[in-house]
């Protein structure tokens, strides 16, 4: 077998959130029988965005706020792929926020962990879209909730929040995330809240306001509208749900647009040049 | 009365000029037809506003029994159909240039050449009394130009037919009617069948391919196997998105209209980093927004074929006119310093060849390649001889398979190498799991800062494109290779030089000319010909000289260097270049 990169142990800070996810991401890829060279993990710039060094696969380290962008153009060159996504929440909310818009609406068959700690902890802890009013003197701009820009979005097909602070229910979300995706049902979306606790540990704020609704038989994740009302309900009160908090079918975007994948076809030209003639008689007039 | 006959031209420049919406491009797109099947050369330019529908809008054809690849200085015939049409063309006229002029509105009023002949008719009103619509004021208008022309009626019923069936029976017959309609009234002017004003001479060009630039590159990606396009309409690019989404998919490739050029420059680099042949196609306004993704592909080593068709600048500029100042920002943009590659189409041809070397040499070199294409070269339609497809090979550098991987006992996506390139494999690849990252890194690919690292990584792949330099295109040359005068230009430059060289050998300025298809690097090859060259003539369109300055930059000896510039938004012209030379010359 091939020696390839040895996989590092993170760089965050012991008690880091970021540390759930990976331990939850890692798991999910043997539980889910996705061999390793099958697996393509992208990430965003931030702590988060250094998921890739730690898991044992093929990673990339994109622009800030691109990786969606990237991680689609993979999966349509190659939708046998695994395609993970993973950054943080000022990577996806803030500059990426376009292209999370987009990739919501245009439903490539990707996984997307966004690690939401309501701040910049690479940068020492700037204000991020998710931080509450009043953080660190930011003045009038209200949190974003990207479960509910998601709900605003016909198309979405997959949204879900998870806990670095309840692991179980975690290692299904992701399980649940990545099969989304695999089985061709398009983009799996979930938020996992994760802690900084150098620069906004809320831990134990989080303890209280976050309630999951995995085994609640009156919550129904196929209802757009009721999912948004209940989230509407708990932003007053400052809560969130967690689990999967919606699932609709739509077709994935890869299925729509290719058939064998594009990065393994045969492109020597010998095998095409009856057809290019039959093209390039298209200008012969 | 007696009919003078006709006068016989080998080269003639049609402008037909109105409204956006009336119908110019499509007078000259039946010219088109018509003039190759005498064997003559056709170019077309347009000259267009940002505008769906309204605002000057004209088209030139010029047919000529020589290969020509700018449009005439002098223009013989206008067909206009509003005053704005002939006032505009005015300065172009020849002294006895024919006018077919739609009077609907009135007469024509302004200055006109002395010698100038006026053929008017209320097209438009005959249009709207006889056919119902405006529209067909066009066709009206091309029975009387076509005998202005001295072609058959015949032929041109016949080039009607083929182009109008696909709009159906009903658009087909209004058309032939409209055209009956323009021949009663050419009878009635004095133009009759068979005694035109001009006569044009019948040539000897073959059977040819009319191809503007942008699709040439198009059907050039598509053969060297690009299977994976991301772009963002943008004047006067999206021609090559269009085109490849009507036949990318049907060999299997994906054409994705992203939400702007960030996403699509990064869905590029995506898909190339997954394997595929990808390339990306904007104009200065999205390349500035690019500039970012292909930092990032000249940093983590991704192939990436970027086309910039340049246009007016600066920011949003001039939408839909000729310019070539984005070379600054093609060769020098993007934080710190990667190696790209820069090529230049210039012979139209060469969009073509150059789409499939750039996909070759971005696998090759693992590195940025631009297509330097401008609204021109990208545009104009030019009659090419058919492209040799047997001769197009598919490289794709040092790719691994799982056999090669595997044999290999250790995988390391940026492994320090002789000549700075990294083998590389692409995810799906058993054994090759590997990080790809814009950071420094080490050959693992693990972020690094360390200082002996990050000196040696600057240096491979700096490296990369030292080894390049003996494989990147070579120039295109004409003229005597002893001559004092050179001329260096790219892009929609070529046509008006290579026209201008003839005038000024008439006059005694023995010339020739260097076309080079690598601007960056620039090559040693770009640099001898200004060693042996008396004085050197670098014809651009754009206002600080970008393509002259990069010569000198890289060692171009900067006292034989002379600037033919222009910038107002117009085509050069080989009249302006002649003009040009002359009055330097003159000087020196």
């Amino acid at each position: 077998m091939t020696e390839t990169f040895p996989v590092a142990n993170p760089i965050w800070c012991a008690g880091c959130g970021h540390f759930g996810v990976l331990s939850a991401l890692d798991g999910s890829l043997d539980r889910l029988d996705i061999p390793r060279h099958r697996a393509l993990v992208l990430a965003g710039i931030g702590c988060s965005g250094m998921i890739q060094n730690y898991v044992e696969a093929y990673g990339y380290h994109a622009l800030h706020g691109r990786v969606l962008p990237t991680a689609t153009g993979a999966k349509l060159a190659n939708p046998a792929l695994a395609v993970i996504a993973a950054g943080g929440d000022g990577d996806g909310l803030a500059i990426g926020v376009g292209h999370l818009v987009h990739t919501f609406r245009s439903n490539p068959g990707i996984t997307y962990i966004m690690m939401n700690n309501a701040t910049y902890g690479l940068t020492k802890g700037q204000a991020s879209p998710t931080s509450p009013g009043g953080f660190k003197g930011s003045t009038a701009q209200r949190a974003m909730d990207p479960i509910m820009l998601g709900l605003s979005l016909p198309g979405t097909t997959f949204l879900a929040r998870g806990y670095s602070g309840a692991p179980e229910q975690l290692e299904r979300l992701i399980d649940a995330a990545i099969t989304h995706a695999e089985e061709g049902n398009g983009f799996a979306f979930l938020e996992v809240i994760s802690p900084c606790i150098a620069y906004n540990d809320t831990y134990h704020d989080w303890r209280e306001r976050l309630h999951a609704v995995d085994d609640d038989p009156n919550y129904d994740p196929t209802d757009r509208a009721s999912a948004f009302r209940l989230a509407v309900e708990a932003q007053a009160e400052r809560r969130l749900a967690t689990g999967l908090l919606f699932r609709s079918e739509e077709r994935s975007l890869e299925n729509a647009l290719t058939s064998d994948p594009p990065a393994l076809l045969d492109i020597t030209p010998a095998a095409h040049l009856d057809e290019y003639r039959q093209v390039m008689q298209s200008f012969a007039g | 009365m007696t009919v003078a006959a006709p006068q016989l031209l080998d080269d003639v420049s049609v402008v037909a000029a109105g409204q956006g919406g009336d119908g110019s491009l499509t007078v000259t797109t039946l010219l088109a037809s018509l003039l190759r099947q005498r064997g003559l050369s056709v170019y077309t330019e347009r000259d267009v506003l940002s505008r769906i529908r309204g605002g000057h809008a004209a088209a030139m054809i010029r047919a000529s029994v020589h290969e020509r690849f700018v449009g005439g200085d002098d223009v013989q015939l206008v067909i206009a159909f509003d005053e704005e049409g002939v006032r505009t063309t005015a300065h172009r006229l020849a002294p006895d240039a024919v006018i077919v002029y739609d009077d609907s509105a009135g007469p024509l009023g302004c200055v006109v050449p002395e010698g100038a002949r006026i053929y008017a008719a209320p097209f438009g009103r005959l249009a709207v009394r006889h056919l119902g619509a405006i529209l067909y004021k066009n066709s009206i208008a091309i029975g009387v130009a076509t005998r202005v022309l001295g072609l058959d009626d015949g032929e041109v019923r016949t080039t009607f037919e083929e182009r109008f069936r696909r709009y159906g029976q009903l658009i087909l017959n209004y058309n032939m009617q409209a055209l009956d309609l323009g021949y009663g009234l050419a009878d009635e002017m004095g133009l009759q069948a068979g005694g035109g004003i001009f006569e044009l001479r019948r040539g000897a060009i073959g059977e040819r391919l009319l191809i503007t630039g942008n699709e040439a590159l198009a059907f050039g990606f598509l053969v060297a196997g690009g299977r994976f396009f991301a772009g963002y309409p943008i004047t006067p690019a999206s021609e090559i998105m269009d085109w490849l989404e009507r036949t990318l998919p049907r060999f299997g490739g994906v054409v994705w209209q992203a939400e702007d050029e960030l996403a699509a420059v990064n869905m590029t680099i995506g898909a190339a980093l997954a394997g595929v042949r990808a390339m990306t196609a904007t104009s200065g306004p999205g390349l500035a927004l690019m500039q970012e993704g292909i930092g990032q592909a000249g940093s983590a080593e991704i192939p990436l074929v970027v086309v910039d068709s340049q246009r007016g600048g600066p920011s949003t500029g001039l939408p839909t006119k000729p310019e070539q100042s984005d070379l600054n920002m093609m060769v020098f943009g993007g934080n710190g310093e990667f190696p790209r590659i820069v090529l230049a189409p210039g012979h139209p041809e060469d969009c073509f060849t150059l789409a499939v070397e750039a996909c070759n040499l971005a696998q090759r070199y693992q590195c940025p390649v631009y297509l330097a294409m401008d609204q021109g070269t990208s545009q104009n339609l030019a009659t090419l001889e058919p492209f040799d497809l047997e001769r197009v090979e598919v490289d794709q550098g040092k790719r691994l398979n799982a056999e090669q991987l595997a044999a290999a006992g250790v995988y390391q996506r940026y492994a320090f190498t002789d000549d700075g390139v990294s083998p590389y494999t692409v995810p799906g690849t058993p054994g090759g799991m590997s990080l790809v990252t814009g950071n420094e890194r080490d050959e693992f690919g693990r972020v690094s800062t360390d200082r002996i690292n990050r000196a040696r990584m600057v240096d491979k792949r700096a490296l990369k494109l030292e080894r390049a330099l003996d494989e990147l295109p070579a120039a295109r040359r004409y003229g005597d290779p002893a001559a004092p005068i050179g001329f260096v230009g790219i892009g929609a430059a070529f046509g008006p030089i290579l026209e201008a060289m003839e005038e000024l050998e008439s006059r005694g300025l023995t010339n020739q000319f260097l076309q080079p298809r690598t601007v960056w690097p620039v090559l040693e090859e770009t640099l001898e010909f200004v060693a042996q060259c008396e004085r050197v003539y670098v014809v651009e369109q754009n206002a600080t000289g970008q393509l002259a300055k990069l010569l000198v930059r890289e060692g171009a000896e900067s006292a034989k260097i002379r600037n033919v510039l222009r910038y107002d938004g117009t085509p050069l012209r080989s009249g302006h270049i002649v003009q040009d030379v002359l009055a330097q010359e003159s000087k020196s």
